[in-house]
């Protein structure tokens, strides 16, 4: 049910994003996971254990367990499927392979990448994000973080120094 | 719960042990490491599923299941999933613009930072070779005298991220 819950999903998902100009398109996506998890639980509570066709071996377990497993996965999913969605719309590595290739000799220098994508514009993209999310509040020209936007600082800053990660981005 | 549990568990342990071995040794190679870590700690996993009582001994039965295969799959699962969510959250800490902007912003708490001002605390040349390095390394990319082309894995991967944003209409992103 989880996977077949995780499908109507990825159905409406394409299909509003084809639809409507979303501004602020993640969150549009949490709320149709959200709409459809919500759906699932009230199916899963509808419908028989072995859903007409599941052998009954696979059937047995308690309905809470069940439940819990079946969100579980379903929460799981959209979670790597969210992974993948940003690798997609964000990935900056992503973006530097699509100019390579779209470039008219299919091959660039590193300044070439840098002079098609800035880092201006790499940054400016970011901050956008975040004055949309409220982790950043822009005052003037200047931008601040919110105290949203300080905790994921500390918490990032204190992950980065305690795996050494290195100063990253 | 049994399978539940046991991958809880199983992760718990991955994740100390991640956390301790980053901690204190310097890793070249992060994702290799995690990826060992992880495949390395799913040998726990049996002898932890083994180890806690059968859920009709401990657990009420709407939360009890059989300690069949698909408990034990769903168990693996679940570490598999938790890992999958973990390894995004370290590759975030570590690579994402957005987070070194957060932070660079947090150590001007007061005044905060202009674009400009912000511009100059990276250095693009260091970004971009970082992230063509490991495109490289990884087999997307060749690099020949300065000159970087696709391979074809490279452009397998691209014809299928530029359907996907034509799909979405999300732009050219980045």
């Amino acid at each position: 049910m989880a996977v077949a819950g995780f499908g109507l999903f990825l159905v409406a998902h394409v299909a509003i994003f084809r639809l409507i100009e979303l501004e602020r398109r993640f969150r549009a996506m949490v709320r149709i996971m959200m709409a459809v998890g919500c759906t699932l639980l009230i199916v899963h509570r509808m419908t028989v254990p072995d859903l007409g066709f599941l052998p009954h071996e696979y059937t047995t377990a308690g309905w809470a367990v069940d439940l819990l497993n079946g969100l579980l996965a379903y929460g799981f999913l959209f979670i790597g499927y969210s992974m993948f969605y940003f690798l997609v719309d964000r990935g900056f590595s992503a973006r530097m392979m699509i100019e390579i290739e779209s470039s008219p000799k299919r091959r660039l220098q590193a300044c070439d990448i840098a002079a098609r994508y800035s880092l201006e514009m790499v940054l400016q993209r970011r901050l956008t994000e975040m004055l949309e999310i409220g982790r950043i509040v822009r005052r003037d020209s200047r931008y601040c973080n919110t105290g949203k936007g300080r905790v994921a600082a500390i918490m990032f800053a204190f992950v980065k120094r305690f795996l050494q990660l290195g100063k990253g981005g | 719960m049994q399978g539940l549990l046991a991958g809880l568990l199983t992760f718990s342990v991955y994740f100390v042990m991640q956390a301790v071995v980053f901690h204190w040794i310097t890793i070249a190679r992060r994702a290799v490491v995690l990826v060992g870590l992880w495949l390395l700690c799913l040998s726990v996993y049996a002898p932890l599923f083994r180890w806690i009582p059968e859920d009709d001994v401990i657990w009420p039965p709407p939360l009890a299941a059989p300690s069949d295969a698909v408990t034990f799959l769903s168990g693996i699962l679940l570490y598999f999933f938790l890992f999958m969510g973990y390894a995004q959250f370290v590759y975030m800490a570590e690579s994402s613009v957005g987070v070194r902007t957060l932070i660079e912003l947090h150590a001007e708490p007061e005044n905060g930072l202009t674009l400009k001002e912000l511009t100059h605390r990276y250095r693009y040349d260091w970004m971009l070779d970082r992230r063509l390095k490991r495109l490289v390394h990884s087999g997307y990319l060749v690099e020949d005298s300065g000159w970087y082309r696709t391979t074809t894995r490279g452009r397998i991967v691209v014809a299928i991220f530029s359907w996907c944003k034509g799909l979405l209409r999300l732009g050219p992103g980045g």
